[in-house]
């Protein structure tokens, strides 16, 4: 799983889910993010909470090369500060308001973030490729028992989805939620990858019937 | 054409929408649903037994389902709409006509429960909604594998337009539309269609709205 002791960043998404001009949630250990990309496809990663009342930001829009907040229209640059609060159309916003953005790095359509700086770039899986996001109602063991491996020294699980080999990167959210990006081989053909896919909705049911499972004894 | 029509009712918004689309002229006629109970008086229940709302009135045809109003309004007014006549595509487009109904019992149903403080079992509902989301979410993962947006092709249908606003509306049920990328971007879609109209809880893309002009004193 992700974060652990040898990789400090968090896998939060997928780099094709947050196109240029939009803002999704997203979740790291050290809090809730609105992940955006602007317009001309910088990526940031800032607090998903506004400065001004607290209204996420990921219910917010990007306009340019800004993230706006849905509510008062407060909006924010890439460096986190504040650029504009429409009630005060004139005043230069004091530089303590500011969203605390993350560190974000893209690596081979994943989107990591991580809160203070890193040697290290996040790890690179040679020849695959990310299919998909998705959410479990079911804790990291329930996981792996399902899928019939364990997560290896570097963090990945390795296992079977519809005959074919995939990789998956496991983000514990809670207790009993993981967050799961499911990679393919880059040359798996269409129908391989609907196959890996709709095997994913498989190991999803298994892994949360096993949790509930335990839950009944 | 006369709509019978409640501005928070998203069955009716359904065929606003669609008429909005397609450029059809229909006469509003307000319905006092709630608190009034309208659909339950006499004059509508000699239009509608069933008492629902929406109800659409053309001469002498009188329909009382959405999916019905839909079809009808695409076939007089913009035929691309009900797909290309294609067999398997037409077959599809009416499993997501069917799919709607699910939708609306489940996220529907949550939403009575949470906003209008309809009796029922809110949990229940809820997972039966988050199934019906899921199920939602692979079929969209699979139409982008396939470099396509919309739910049967790379152009809107009736079934786009019969699934969207129950899901969009989902949150006012307690459910979180979070783990949904795919979802996200085909709410993003429909929201940017030319000609897309809002109902109070969904909204037209913000960032498609000029930038509030400084005010000049
Ligand atoms: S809460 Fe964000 S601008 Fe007011």
């Amino acid at each position: 799983m992700f974060p652990n002791n040898w990789c400090k960043w968090t896998p939060v998404a997928l780099s094709a889910d947050v196109p240029a001009g939009t803002v999704i949630p997203a979740w790291t250990p050290t809090g809730d993010v609105a992940l955006w990309r602007s317009q001309s496809g910088q990526l940031s990663a800032s607090s998903d909470r506004c400065p001004h009342r607290g209204m996420r930001l990921s219910h917010g829009f990007v306009r340019g090369e800004a993230l706006a907040c849905i509510y008062h229209g407060w909006s924010y640059g890439r460096d986190g500060a504040c650029l504009r609060i429409p009630a005060h159309p004139d005043l230069q916003p004091p530089a303590s308001i500011n969203t605390r953005n993350q560190i974000t790095t893209e690596r081979e359509g994943i989107v990591w973030v991580v809160n203070e700086a890193q040697d290290e770039p996040p790890p690179s899986f040679d020849g695959y490729w990310p299919l998909r996001s998705m959410t479990f109602q079911a804790s990291i063991a329930a996981l792996e028992a399902a899928a019939g491996a364990k997560a290896d020294i570097s963090g990945l699980i390795r296992c079977t989805l519809g005959g074919e080999t995939a990789f998956l990167l496991a983000v514990t959210k809670g207790e009993a939620e993981t967050i799961v990006h499911v990679l393919a081989d880059k040359n798996a053909s269409l129908a391989q990858r609907i196959a890996i896919s709709q095997a994913g909705e498989q190991l999803r049911r298994d892994a949360e019937s096993a949790d509930a499972l335990e839950g009944a004894n | 054409m006369k709509l019978y029509d409640y501005i928070l009712s998203p069955s009716c918004y359904k065929v606003r929408l669609l008429a909005a689309l397609t450029g059809t002229q229909l006469t509003l006629r307000p319905v006092d649903f709630h608190p009034g109970g309208e659909h339950l008086s006499p004059a509508l229940l000699a239009l509608n037994p069933a008492g629902s709302i929406p109800i659409l009135e053309d001469g002498e045809l009188v329909l009382t389902e959405s999916s019905a109003m839909l079809v009808y309004i695409a076939a007089k007014a913009a035929p691309e709409w009900l797909g290309s006549g294609d067999p398997a595509e037409s077959a599809q487009i009416q499993q997501w006509l069917s799919f709607s109904h699910r939708l609306t019992a489940s996220l529907g149903g949550a939403r009575l429960v949470e906003m209008l403080l309809r009796p029922g079992d809110l949990a229940a509902l809820q997972a039966s909604g988050v199934k019906a989301l899921r199920e939602l979410e692979a079929a969209l993962a699979v139409q982008r594998m396939k470099g396509d947006i919309f739910l049967t092709g790379s152009k809107p249908t009736v079934a786009d337009i019969a699934c969207f606003p129950y899901v969009a509306l989902a949150p006012d049920g307690s459910i979180a539309l979070d783990p949904y990328p795919s979802i996200r971007l085909w709410l993003r879609a429909v929201r940017a269609l030319d000609g897309f109209i809002e109902m109070p809880g969904i909204h037209r893309l913000h960032e498609l709205k000029p930038e509030p002009a400084k005010e000049t004193a």
